[in-house]
């Protein structure tokens, strides 16, 4: 694998286009005072931090509570959720009382509802501070922000590339990383010929997988909803959307199981059938990568590699900047102390040394991205890093969030890959679905 | 009780009997053959969870299952166990049990005998509520719950989950309670307020006894409710050192761990364990109450 | 908040079957004076009564009336909307598919639960000792599971490309290859695999319940029946069924309500989808509510759940205010 070629290019590449960006997306600073956060005095205090597992790692999070314990003398409790399943209505009932915990671990496509509905302390005059110099990347800021006000502060960011199993590959004669979408789906005949097991899938690619399909979406030019003075109009009946979700619906049949088409991730879990050696290659963010090798101890790094989805377009497929900010309660006890607890979340040494370094993740703005490509980046990170040179993210909306949880946009995508649906029918209902919800129905 | 047709024997005629009896043993046959099947079948489900826990990786998931594992291994069990807080979260689970069992059945049997044994205005429109609320649809009451626990300061303990269990089964077990109470004929309190006990005496050594199965019933419900439920605990326990059971099963499915279908099926194994024993025990005094109960009068 | 899963011995009808059975219990008697003690010692019970029970339904009564959502949860603010939320749940067609999915659904359910039940509790009473306690511990077994857990062991047997369920019936080879069919996907098929599972569950509570009552039935009843030549079927028509009919009209109107509201099952299995097809009245409350949440609209889907139901269970419920009548 062409490595440094591709770490210079791809370091280059990122700060130029991850900064153009942020600055076309930056949120300009509301007018009204500005706050100051200081080193608060926080001895005797106590302040409640909600994470959630799989974000950022213990060892991470023990990091800044250690620091902030050093700079303000306050302990920190740390509550690590580890259920997604019902978070959204415990998080938004623990925001609702007079006492709720300080601050929240929030992912971005669900702090947008938060944020507009109230729940959420306004960051904006103390932003400039937050920020510690640096550019946020877009794809978290813009969901937490609101009608021009700031609410929650990047934690990290993941994107998803794919992660293949380099011994199947070279057993099947391949040795190249595919960098346009026909060397791709040339190297996935070769191994779906050399592997003829019923259940074996070249590339595993589940029928609910979302995250994935959007990538198709967007690699043909089309979007989910745009916004037009307020309306939210949703957008996948358009020709190049239209063309995506064929592309995709082709992929998936092609060289994914039959079995896959209507399941999600997790059930069967997709890393599960990559350790087991069901599948060459599948879509994935950086912290399933030591998932499979705790599934399969005898995967090791070597055996594995990523790299970013080659598309159609001729660039990588665009990816969705997932991740988290942290948001402070509303009614918060600890305003202050809250504040310099993320200001600390959020600083080079913790971006640098812990998120990045320790985690894996893709730190939060774009000069972190740019110090971390200059310490050389591992050959599993690569891929992750390229492929967000090209990124988009979902609709800061309200409601996006009932979207995701209602799993209308997981239909869509399984209905397209089952052939229950023909991909116009299927965004004709999802689209009217979504623009009563995005609308505020 | 094994029931056999009565031989009819009329000494004259010795055929029918034959007969009778060829008839008998086909019929017994089978019964005993569907019994076995039933039981096949039923017991599936069961079977299948026991065997995917015991099954080494490799095992679970294969294109043509695996019925008797070749190579049985304790490590689901083992990482299950190790998962999260299995300890802590199956104390906290025990003591909420605890609670709501006892404080239902106290409170059930108070407000059962008070609604079947004095008469005052309005029981008539109690006892219809008390129906409709079981009716309520299970996650209607949540945030009302929510909200008026909050201002009560009952977020975040164990009291606070108690009760929200309690008022949830209290409806159910009044409802029970009552019908057994209603059963006693009253001629027995009277001779024993004609013997000079007292009402409070009365309750005690004659009332409650007579309840027992209702109280069983009670213990069951408000058992498998406490232990089940996984979203009033979740959205209730601020504090992860107090989360239940079901919360760990949930994140036992958490994908960023990563699990598989042999470490979610020793999970359910284990937490299914007290509950299957705890009904294996009462079912016992079960059918004897139930039947108890049935022979009045 | 009810747990609507888990089914339990009935005192009701054997009380009822009791006390319609009570021969000459003297219907006028003098009113006995109380010892007001009693109802002293209720009262902290009442007040923990009302508190937790009541004032919640209150407050879901009253939220039915406004628009409280979630911006309402973070700032106090909602409006009034009163009764106009109700008639638009009327007129929203998700609400009366959901209704409609709902009845069929439930029907099902109770049908199969009771039938199967009613047979079952007759297998028991034909079988040897042995039988008899294979039988039961396997009802146990079932009946004992949390729904937490089986809906997850349900998830693992209907799962395509590696479930047991699949590969069953496809070496069976009457529906061809069903290696792959997602069960949770098909509408028609998810509502079977849930079927499946609530009946599975359903099924030992109502066998064990009829079985205790209908060991009752005094065998005289049986032995005349056969000394005046009925069949076994008419026998079991004439006899059992009517010393049962108590019983059953419990089991059947708990089931009812059970399975009117089931909501766990479904959820874990099939979250409602898809598209859709599987969300019943207790899965339409719970995304609108939660998902949504629009807590004044689901508030008022609750309460519009409760008032069909005891519409519909309204014989059972006259029935019982007849009987508090009696004391």
């Amino acid at each position: 694998m062409r490595t440094t070629r591709f770490t210079v290019i791809g370091a280059v590449g990122t700060a130029a286009v991850l900064a153009l960006s942020a600055c076309a997306g930056g949120a300009t600073n509301s007018t009204g005072a500005k706050g100051t956060i200081g080193t608060p005095a926080g001895t005797g205090k106590t302040i409640t931090v909600w994470a959630m597992a799989g974000d950022l790692s213990p060892t991470t999070l023990n990091a800044i509570n250690t620091k902030f314990t050093k700079e303000t003398g306050a302990k920190v409790n740390l509550q690590v959720q580890a259920s997604w399943e019902g978070i959204t209505t415990k998080v938004t009932t623990a925001l609702a009382t007079s006492k709720p915990p300080d601050v929240f671990d929030l992912g971005n496509t669900q702090i947008p509802s938060y944020a507009a509905n109230g729940g959420l302390l306004d960051l904006t005059p103390y932003k400039k501070e937050l920020q510690q110099g640096n550019t946020w990347l877009t794809g978290l800021e813009l969901p937490a922000t609101v009608d021009g006000k700031l609410y929650g502060v990047p934690t990290f960011a993941g994107d998803r590339a794919v992660i293949y199993n380099k011994k199947i590959w070279a057993a099947a004669g391949v040795t190249e990383v595919p960098t346009t979408y026909q060397a791709l789906i040339a190297d996935l005949d070769k191994i779906k010929a050399a592997n003829t097991a019923p259940d074996f899938s070249a590339f595993y690619y589940p029928g609910q997988y979302w995250y994935g399909g959007m990538q198709w979406v967007w690699d043909a030019g089309g979007d989910i909803a745009t916004l037009s003075n307020g309306k939210w109009t949703s957008g996948l009946s358009s020709e190049k959307a239209q063309q995506g979700l064929n592309d995709f619906k082709t992929f998936q049949n092609t060289y994914s199981s039959v079995a896959s088409r209507q399941v999600d991730i997790h059930k069967p879990e997709h890393t599960q059938m990559f350790a087991d050696g069901k599948t060459a290659a599948i879509l994935g963010i950086p912290t399933e990568i030591p998932t499979i090798k705790k599934a399969n101890p005898k995967l090791t790094d070597a055996d594995l590699g990523t790299f970013p989805f080659p598309g159609k377009s001729g660039k990588t497929q665009p990816v969705m900047i997932g991740g988290s900010d942290w948001g402070i309660a509303a009614k918060s006890q600890n305003k202050e102390l809250a504040l310099a607890w993320a200001k600390i979340a959020s600083s080079p040494d913790i971006q640098n040394t812990y998120v990045f370094a320790k985690d894996g993740w893709i730190p939060n703005s774009v000069e972190y991205v740019k110090a971390a490509q200059a310490t050389g980046l591992s050959p599993l990170i690569t891929g992750f890093f390229a492929a967000a040179l090209t990124s988009k993210s979902t609709p800061a909306a309200a409601n996006w969030s009932t979207i995701e949880g209602d799993l209308s946009i997981n239909q869509l995508f399984s209905s397209i890959a089952s052939g229950a649906k023909s991909p116009a029918d299927a965004a004709k209902a999802f689209d009217s679905h979504a623009d009563s919800v995005l609308n505020g129905k | 009780m094994t029931s056999t047709p009565p031989i009819q024997e009329t000494p004259s005629d010795t055929r029918p009997a034959k007969r009778d009896r060829r008839r008998r043993r086909k019929l017994h046959l089978g019964v005993n053959i569907t019994a076995i099947v039933f039981s096949v079948i039923w017991a599936f489900p069961v079977y299948w969870m026991i065997n995917t826990a015991f099954k080494s990786r490799p095992e679970v998931m294969t294109a043509t299952p695996i019925f008797l594992s070749q190579h049985p291994t304790l490590a689901n069990f083992i990482a299950a166990f190790k998962q999260s807080s299995f300890l802590l979260d199956l104390r906290n689970s025990v003591i909420v049990v605890s609670g709501a069992v006892v404080l239902s059945i106290v409170v059930g049997a108070f407000a059962s005998a008070a609604l079947s044994r004095f008469h005052f205005r309005g029981r008539r429109t109690i006892m219809v509520l008390i129906l409709a609320v079981q009716m309520l649809p299970g996650t209607a009451l949540l945030i009302p719950t929510f909200l008026v626990f909050n201002s009560l300061n009952l977020l975040g303990t164990y009291f606070g989950l108690i009760l929200a269990y309690v008022a949830s089964v209290l409806p159910f077990s009044i409802w029970v309670m009552r019908g057994f109470f209603v059963a006693i004929p009253f001629e027995i309190e009277e001779a024993a307020m004609v013997d000079g006990a007292g009402t409070w005496r009365i309750l005690r050594s004659i009332l409650f006894p007579l309840v027992i199965p209702g109280v069983i019933a009670t213990s069951i419900f408000a058992f498998i409710t406490a232990w089940n439920e996984y979203l009033v605990a979740y959205t209730f326990m601020k504090d992860q050192s107090m989360y239940t059971l079901p919360i760990w099963l949930a994140s036992f499915s958490n994908p960023q761990t990563g699990t598989d279908f042999g470490g979610q099926m020793a999970a359910s194994v284990l937490f299914s364990l007290p509950v299957v024993v705890f009904f294996l025990l009462i079912q016992r005094k079960l059918v004897a109450g139930m039947s108890a109960g049935a022979v009045k009068g | 908040m009810s747990s609507s899963s888990e089914p339990v011995v009935s005192g009701e009808a054997v009380a009822a079957a009791g006390s319609s059975r009570q021969p000459g219990a003297p219907r006028s008697r003098p009113r006995k004076k109380r010892n007001f003690a009693p109802l002293i010692l209720l009262s902290p019970a009442a007040l923990v009564l009302l508190t937790i029970t009541i004032a919640p339904i209150v407050l879901l009564v009253f939220l039915s009336l406004t628009d409280y959502d979630q911006k309402s949860l973070f700032t106090g603010e909602f409006t009034g909307v009163g009764l106009g939320q109700y008639s638009s749940i009327f007129t929203d067609p998700e609400f009366l598919w959901s209704l409609v999915r709902t009845v069929l659904f439930a029907t099902a359910l109770v049908t199969a639960s009771v039938v199967i039940g009613m047979g079952i509790s007759q297998l028991l009473t034909r079988l040897g000792t042995v039988m008899r306690y294979v039988v039961t511990v396997v009802l146990i077994l079932a009946w004992a599971v949390p729904t937490v857990a089986s809906s997850l062991v349900w998830d693992w047997l209907f799962q395509p490309g590696y479930g047991v369920v699949n590969w069953l019936l496809t070496q069976m080879r009457l529906f061809g290859d069903l290696t792959n069919v997602n069960w949770a996907q098909d509408p028609v098929l998810a509502y079977l695999a849930i079927w499946l599972l609530i009946v599975w569950q359903a099924v030992p509570f109502i066998s064990l319940t009829l079985n205790a009552a209908q060991t009752q039935v005094p065998e005289e009843y049986f032995e005349a029946a056969r000394l005046d030549g009925a069949s076994e079927w008419g026998i079991y028509w004439r006899v059992t069924i009517h010393f049962l009919k108590p019983t059953l009209l419990l089991v059947t109107i708990l089931s009812v309500i059970w399975d009117f509201n089931v909501f766990n099952q479904i959820w874990l299995v099939s979250q409602g989808g898809p598209n859709n097809a599987t969300a019943t009245l207790g899965i339409w409350t719970y995304k609108t509510a939660f998902i949504g949440f629009h807590l004044g609209e689901g508030a008022a889907i609750a309460v519009v759940t409760t008032v069909l139901l005891m519409i519909f269970t309204a014989y059972y419920i006259r029935n019982l205010v007849r009987s508090g009548e009696e004391l």
